[in-house]
């Protein structure tokens, strides 16, 4: 009892914090340029993808690990090679925010809506074109699980899960730093704050945007990096249903805001595990309920600010 | 008076009357695209097929460019984006299917009737909690809404999971007007039968919006506080526009699963789908009456058709949608006047097409000028 209930939260975490990493760049995007990017999901895909590609090259680089120390080393590269591969969504979310968001961010927000769905229809097809319309896996997973972590105190779960967390633990750690400390993340807060402030002070708010949708297009990679070197495997579709949830997580935390998109992703992730370990059947509905019980009572979030990064 | 009939003239313009209507007008242009429409959906079925087009699917097109009409009625005058009106087609769909497989009702306007009813309770439900909110909390409202019906069917035995149900009984089709069909007449029956109904709810729709009624959701879009200040009850006016958008989207998800005979929860319900509805407003016109009709046939057709035409057919209306936003934001439809004027500007004054191919291409070499400064700047930085 005790142990299948330490096992579920154990897997809620993990899944949060897989969320919460594709959530994050969601909630930036939103805090900043008030865009609700609909083709977020397919960037975390894209960094799926593209670490099947790396990653499959550098693990073909070294030889598979015999014992612990050698099992490190590959979970490093395998580290590395996610790395390289979200920072491929770097110039990506560049691109496609200077030459497609930037026109139209006077518009109604439905056009933003149409934009960014356009979006997700043509990054589909350029990942079929890349990669074809099979499911990939680097398959890395089973390697990844022999770096010893929890057997160390006596209690069996994989690797990979843990690896997950403590990476998922340190893009937060990181995330809140850029923004409440580094001299970059205080522009970009204050851009958010007021735009012609901030241009009246000198900060070019068309390159603060651009790096914070890059940033957003970053992390989408980044946890797609994540799922990709797990057990699941990288297909065109998968980028939606974690965009849905994502909508949850940062609507949950209060939009724009980071530290919400935190326990927000946390709290949907553990909500829906339970669900599954207890009574399935409320597992797809539950996020949703939570989603509306805080619309409803609490329009701005556990966490809530409007259009600023907190 | 004129000498055709009702045709009269108002405030200086030739206007062509629409009988049984008060008030209600077309310029002779609009009669004429009007007149070409009526033709082309009752001669539907048998034109589709000379023309190599599936008339099944141009039937689901204009089921879901249904939909979308109702969904219309709050983005163009009250302005919510709502992202959740497949909870009301997938709502009749399956008021349909619960009906005729847990219930054996066999006749299809019962069936239709009950999906009316199923639908557009929904809408009075969820109009209730989202009348009070506004932009991107409508959007997601809405959204959530959908979401948690949608999980509901899709883990729930009596909506038989993602599986979904049949719409026969005892394994047959339902009647229709208490007559057993063939296949075809039975098609070709519920067709006819939706087009005159879709006729009279069009008809009803376009009496809505230019009632004062109409005026006043039109108010509540442009200022929610000046519409309090001169009296309009916001939430109630909200609400009830709601329920109808909502009844709109009910009928249509009704004859979905009717054309169907087998209601599944991805293509009916879920929040993409919705996203759909929303998409085809704006793709045929959302500042007109008609646009989201066309809409839906055009994305419709996009979304299934084209993958037998090109391999990358996502790409394909991806395309077409990012055309929309960046040339054409009023749609196909809600351009057609101002394509109209531009056509007879230079029947007058052929000499100015060389300057519109001029601007065209001073503004295209402007955009990938931009672009690739900006490009430019992001790799190599600014110096």
């Amino acid at each position: 009892m005790i142990e299948s209930f330490v096992t579920h939260t154990l897997n809620g975490l993990y899944y949060g914090f897989i969320l919460f990493m594709i959530a994050s760049g969601l909630t930036i995007i939103f805090g900043v340029l008030g865009v609700l990017n609909l083709a977020h999901g397919e960037l975390y895909a894209l960094g799926a993808f593209v670490t099947f590609t790396i990653v499959g090259y550098l693990t073909g680089l070294v030889a598979s690990p015999t014992g612990p120390v050698s099992a490190l080393v590959f979970a490093v590269v395998v580290l590395l090679g996610s790395l390289a591969a979200a920072a491929v969504l770097l110039p990506v979310g560049a691109i496609v925010e200077s030459v497609f968001v930037r026109p139209i961010y006077e518009r109604a927000e439905v056009y933003q809506l149409l934009l960014t769905y356009a979006l997700l229809l043509i990054f589909i097809d350029v990942m079929k074109f890349g990669w074809g319309a099979t499911p990939v896996d680097p398959g890395v997973y089973s390697t990844l699980n022999q770096v010893p972590t929890t057997e160390l105190v006596g209690f069996g779960y994989p690797s990979y899960n843990v690896i997950v967390m403590v990476v998922g633990l340190a893009v937060f750690l990181w995330l809140v730093w850029f923004f409440d400390r580094s001299k970059t993340g205080r522009i970009v807060r204050a851009t958010a704050i007021n735009r012609d402030m901030a241009t009246a002070i000198g900060v070019s708010t068309d390159r603060t945007f651009t790096l914070v949708f890059a940033m957003g297009a970053f992390f989408a990679g980044f946890g797609g990096a994540m799922v990709s070197i797990g057990p699941g495997t990288a297909f065109l579709e998968m980028g939606l249903d974690p965009l849905v949830l994502s909508f949850v997580v940062i609507v949950i935390g209060g939009l724009g805001s980071l530290k919400g998109a935190f326990v927000g992703a946390l709290l949907v992730g553990v909500i829906s595990r339970w669900a599954i370990w207890q009574y399935p059947p409320v597992e797809l509905a539950a996020p949703f309920a939570v989603m509306l019980a805080i619309l409803l009572v609490k329009p701005e979030g556990l966490f809530g600010t409007w259009g600023e990064i907190e | 008076m004129s000498r055709f009939p009702l045709v009269e003239d108002r405030d200086g313009q030739t206007v062509v009357r629409i009988p049984l209507t008060r008030g209600l007008g077309l310029t002779p242009l609009q009669t004429v695209f009007a007149f070409l429409g009526l033709v082309g959906l009752f001669a539907l079925p048998f034109l589709a097929g000379l023309v190599g087009l599936s008339w099944e699917r141009l039937f689901r097109g204009i089921l879901f460019g249904l939909a979308a009409v109702g969904l219309n009625l709050l983005l163009r005058h009250t302005e919510l984006v709502s992202f959740g009106h497949a909870a009301f087609f997938g709502g009749g769909a399956y008021g349909v299917a619960v009906l005729a497989a847990h219930y054996n009702v066999s006749e299809g306007l019962l069936l239709l009737l009950g999906a009316v009813i199923v639908g557009t309770t929904l809408a009075v439900v969820i109009g209730y909690f989202v009348a009070g909110y506004v932009d991107i909390y409508f959007a997601l409202l809405t959204l959530a809404f959908n979401q948690v019906l949608f999980a509901t069917v899709f883990r729930s035995g009596f909506f038989n999971y993602n599986d979904g149900l049949q719409v026969r009984i005892g394994g047959d089709r339902p009647t229709l007007f208490f007559l057993e069909w063939t296949t075809l007449g039975y098609d070709l029956v519920l067709y006819y039968t939706t087009i005159v109904l879709m006729l009279v709810m069009l008809l009803a729709m376009w009496k809505l919006i230019n009632s004062p009624f109409g005026r006043a959701l039109d108010a509540i879009g442009q200022d929610r506080t000046r519409a309090r200040f001169i009296g309009i009850p916001v939430e109630k006016y909200v609400w009830l526009s709601f329920t109808i958008s909502g009844l709109y989207g009910a009928f249509a998800g009704g004859v979905y699963a009717l054309l169907r005979l087998h209601v599944q929860p991805e293509p009916t319900l879920y929040v993409f789908v919705s996203g759909e509805i929303l998409f085809m407003a704006i793709l045929g016109g959302f500042t007109t009456l008609v646009g989201p009709l066309i809409g839906g046939i055009i994305l419709v057709y996009l979304l299934e058709a084209a993958r037998f035409w090109v391999e990358y057919y996502h790409a394909l209306t991806g395309l077409v949608l990012l055309a929309i936003v960046f040339f054409m934001p009023k749609g196909i439809v809600g351009s057609l006047p101002d394509f109209n004027a531009w056509v007879a500007g230079r029947v007058r004054e052929p000499g100015r097409l060389q300057e519109d191919v001029r601007s065209a291409t001073a503004a295209v070499r402007e955009g990938v000028d931009r672009a690739t400064t900006t490009v430019r700047i992001i790799v190599f930085g600014v110096k």
